[in-house]
């Protein structure tokens, strides 16, 4: 007999033939619409689907065919800005969006291949370091070249819009019909999404992929095994690119602008930390790394959800301590110890507690997850202490925290350490109520990053990476 | 016509002369092994041949065409395919993918036969895979039920054969193995030995051969080439050639002039 359990875990999952596996995650994606008229949700799955695409680029350069490529968001740039000069006021060209698509595609083709050809001979860090100065001249030129001038004429000549970036881009228009919504966008990218996997899956599984792969684990054992090396590389950055291009294109229209700052750096780390944490050479991988890395910073924009993200990943990380006893005794240890610190603070000194701070149900407060969320930040401040002065409380909490930590680190396992870390738990919850929840733009980036390092420690490989480095 | 032609072939690094003056012919349907002590150079002469390094002098012929300043994935098309002394394999890919990955040379399908999965593509696809189980068939139990398995995930011993099913699959002529028994117990050493006469007499390859193990060598070689210093100091049957005086000198070092010439007066 199966338990629920079972039917639940991976193995289960994985025997689902890898189509199914897909049409169940995608369609489910498409179905959302029909359930919520919520803008914002819709818009950030629109943006999953886009993100996901460039990953699934990013990998054919960089998890199949080795190739350490720091310029490739200079590719969705210069299919935005490709886009937006064939479709927009700024030249005065109206291209009809699918010609303006076509003509992005083999532009980045060709600047992959401008870029490609340089590289044939660099590896590694060096191949980085030539990518890396296309990407940042790329942003440069979109910055400046406002102003060209032009021998023989008085005034300058504005292609890119510099730092105000290219406007009134036409929307996407396709079969007659003109795309405004954000839930019509969020059908083409999702369409996007599935023409990029196909052919990008169809690719690894033939000669070319497997060349590919070939050359990113031994270059030299490839080429020496017939496969040519130089013409693997450029096609790899050509595939890479082209996709890239009409991403951006694509995005270029869905934003109806296109600024610098869309290109730049933080959204090549942000790429990177997609493939990276979804499984390098995995394209379910790169879906995945770019849903987690995409949706888990919006959620984080609410402080009750931050609230809850943390609480929860405080008990969970609780009941996986083994042996189970510890974790539930620590649990139970927290629960207990944040009771008494509470109604003896209340009983001696009366006026240094605050009340709660948060309202019943806000009118902004619309969806049911959102007044969950609420009613669990109430609960929490029935536990928690809260101080009259929490700025001043939570920066000395802080200090206090951090020795303690340092001294639990240098405890031996046992009932001294398991005693001690209760209190020190609790400290940490103290801070977090008095200090971090008050400032979710901050806390939000700082959850992100303990996330990934998270991830990063419990899985090296990524998420879904199978990769294995042997060292010789 | 000799199968592939050294004409007093040279290599420099710098100052220093890996490989001066070597001339050497392999037959069609010939096992010749290289011997020689270490950095005698053997491993510079695999890597002239494939490509990798071109030679300062001479020049390197294949089926009577010279193949200097080919690439080597253009030198592997016309029909060399080697192993490596220190296992090169594509570690996180199948076995069964490393062999069809170097069936690359023998296909022809493009992006779009690719994308769009047209007739072409999968008939040529269904080749491929079969080829690789025929490589892969060839050493029969030791390698059947790991083909989709990752290759790190192998023994060092079932690895080289998949190094040698590689070679195989880009459709070579002539085989070129670098130490192919190194690293491994009798058992395996005495395996690899039968497994070589076996490419030539059911594979039908020509076989230069990189060895120190002298058991292998004097099992399956036509024919023994000795390097020391980057020089031929001998060649011929195996016997001809372990006796030479200059090999055994190389392997074992010069006798000192008074017990060098107590030496000969003994010979004599």
């Amino acid at each position: 007999m199966t338990t629920l359990q079972q039917r639940l875990s991976p193995s289960t999952w994985n025997a689902i033939p890898l189509v199914w596996r897909y049409t169940i995650v995608l369609g489910a994606m498409a179905l959302v619409p029909l359930f919520t008229d919520n803008e914002y949700f819709i818009r950030i799955l629109g943006n999953v689907c886009m993100f996901a695409a460039l990953a699934v680029a990013l990998n054919v350069i960089v998890g199949y065919a080795g190739l350490l490529d720091l310029g490739f968001v200079a590719f969705f740039g210069l299919g935005a800005y490709g886009y937006g000069l064939l479709a927009s006021p700024q030249l005065g060209l109206h291209l009809p969006s699918v010609l303006a698509l076509i003509a992005v595609a083999v532009l980045s083709v060709l600047f992959g291949l401008l870029l490609g050809s340089p590289s044939l001979r660099l590896l590694g860090d060096y191949l980085a370091i030539v990518t890396l100065g296309f990407g940042l001249i790329f942003v440069q030129l979109t910055n400046t070249l406002d102003k060209i001038e032009i021998p023989g004429r008085e005034d300058t000549f504005n292609l890119t819009g510099g730092a105000n970036g290219l406007l009134k881009i036409d929307p996407l228009g396709l079969f007659g019909y003109t795309l405004t919504t954000v839930t019509q966008y969020f059908y083409v990218f999702l369409a996007w999404l599935i023409v990029v996997l196909i052919v990008v899956y169809r690719l690894n599984q033939s000669r070319l992929g497997r060349a590919w792969r070939s050359m990113g684990e031994d270059a030299l054992a490839a080429e020496v095994m017939g496969m040519p090396t130089r013409r693997l590389k450029l096609l790899a950055f050509a595939v890479g690119s082209a996709i890239a291009g009409v991403t951006g294109g694509l995005f270029a229209a869905w934003q109806g602008s296109a600024f610098p700052q869309n290109f730049g750096s933080d959204v090549l780390i942000n790429l990177y930390a997609m493939m990276v944490l979804g499984g390098i050479g995995n394209l379910a991988g790169a879906v995945l790394g770019a849903s987690v890395l995409s949706i888990v910073p919006e959620i984080l924009r609410n402080p009750e959800l931050i609230r809850m993200v943390f609480y929860l990943g405080l008990v969970i990380g609780l009941l996986l301590l083994r042996p189970r006893r510890n974790g539930l005794l620590l649990l139970a240890g927290v629960f207990v110890f944040g009771l008494a610190v509470r109604l003896i603070v209340q009983a001696v000194a009366p006026d240094l507690v605050a009340a709660p701070n948060i309202e019943v149900a806000s009118e902004s407060v619309s969806t049911a997850f959102e007044r969950f969320g609420q009613q669990f930040g109430i609960l929490t401040q029935q536990w928690i202490l809260l101080l009259k002065e929490p700025q001043l409380a939570g920066n000395l909490a802080f200090v206090a925290l951090i020795p303690a930590v340092l001294g639990l680190a240098r405890l031996k396992p046992g009932p001294l350490k398991l005693a001690a870390t209760a209190p020190v738990l609790y400290l940490l919850a103290f801070v977090w109520e008095a200090r971090l929840t008050a400032e979710p733009a901050v806390t939000r980036l700082l959850l992100v990053g303990m996330l990934l390092v998270l991830m990063m420690i419990f899985r090296p490989n990524g998420l879904l990476g199978r990769r294995k480095i042997e060292i010789v | 016509m000799a199968l592939l032609e050294f004409n007093t072939v040279a290599k420099n690094f710098g100052g220093l002369q890996v490989i001066r003056n070597f001339s050497f012919k392999v037959d069609p349907g010939e096992i010749v092994s290289i011997i020689g002590p270490n950095g005698a150079g053997k491993t510079t002469v695999f890597n002239l041949i494939t490509g990798i390094y071109t030679p300062d002098h001479g020049d390197i012929r294949f089926e009577g065409k010279s193949i200097v300043g080919l690439e080597p994935h253009q030198i592997c098309e016309r029909g060399i395919a080697r192993t490596f002394q220190l296992l090169r394999l594509f570690l996180n890919m199948s076995v069964r993918e490393n062999v069809m990955a170097a069936a690359f040379p023998r296909t022809r399908s493009n992006l779009a036969d690719i994308i769009l999965h047209l007739p072409g593509f999968r008939r040529e696809e269904a080749h491929v895979r079969a080829l690789a189980e025929e490589k892969l068939g060839f050493f029969g139990e030791r390698l059947a039920g790991t083909y989709d398995q990752p290759v790190y995930s192998l023994p060092y011993a079932n690895r080289r054969q998949v190094e040698i099913a590689r070679a195989m699959a880009t459709g070579p002529k002539l085989l070129l193995l670098d130490e192919p028994a190194a690293g491994m117990n009798p058992n395996e050493t005495h395996e690899i030995t039968h497994l070589i006469g076996e490419l030539r007499a059911r594979g039908g390859y020509t076989i230069l051969l990189i060895e120190h193990d002298m058991q292998v060598v004097a099992g399956i070689s036509d024919r023994v080439i000795a390097l020391d210093y980057g020089e031929k100091i001998a060649e011929g049957a195996y016997q001809e050639v372990a006796t030479n005086e200059r090999v055994i000198e190389a392997y074992l070092g010069r006798q000192h002039k008074a017990t060098g010439s107590r030496g000969a007066g003994e010979r004599g």
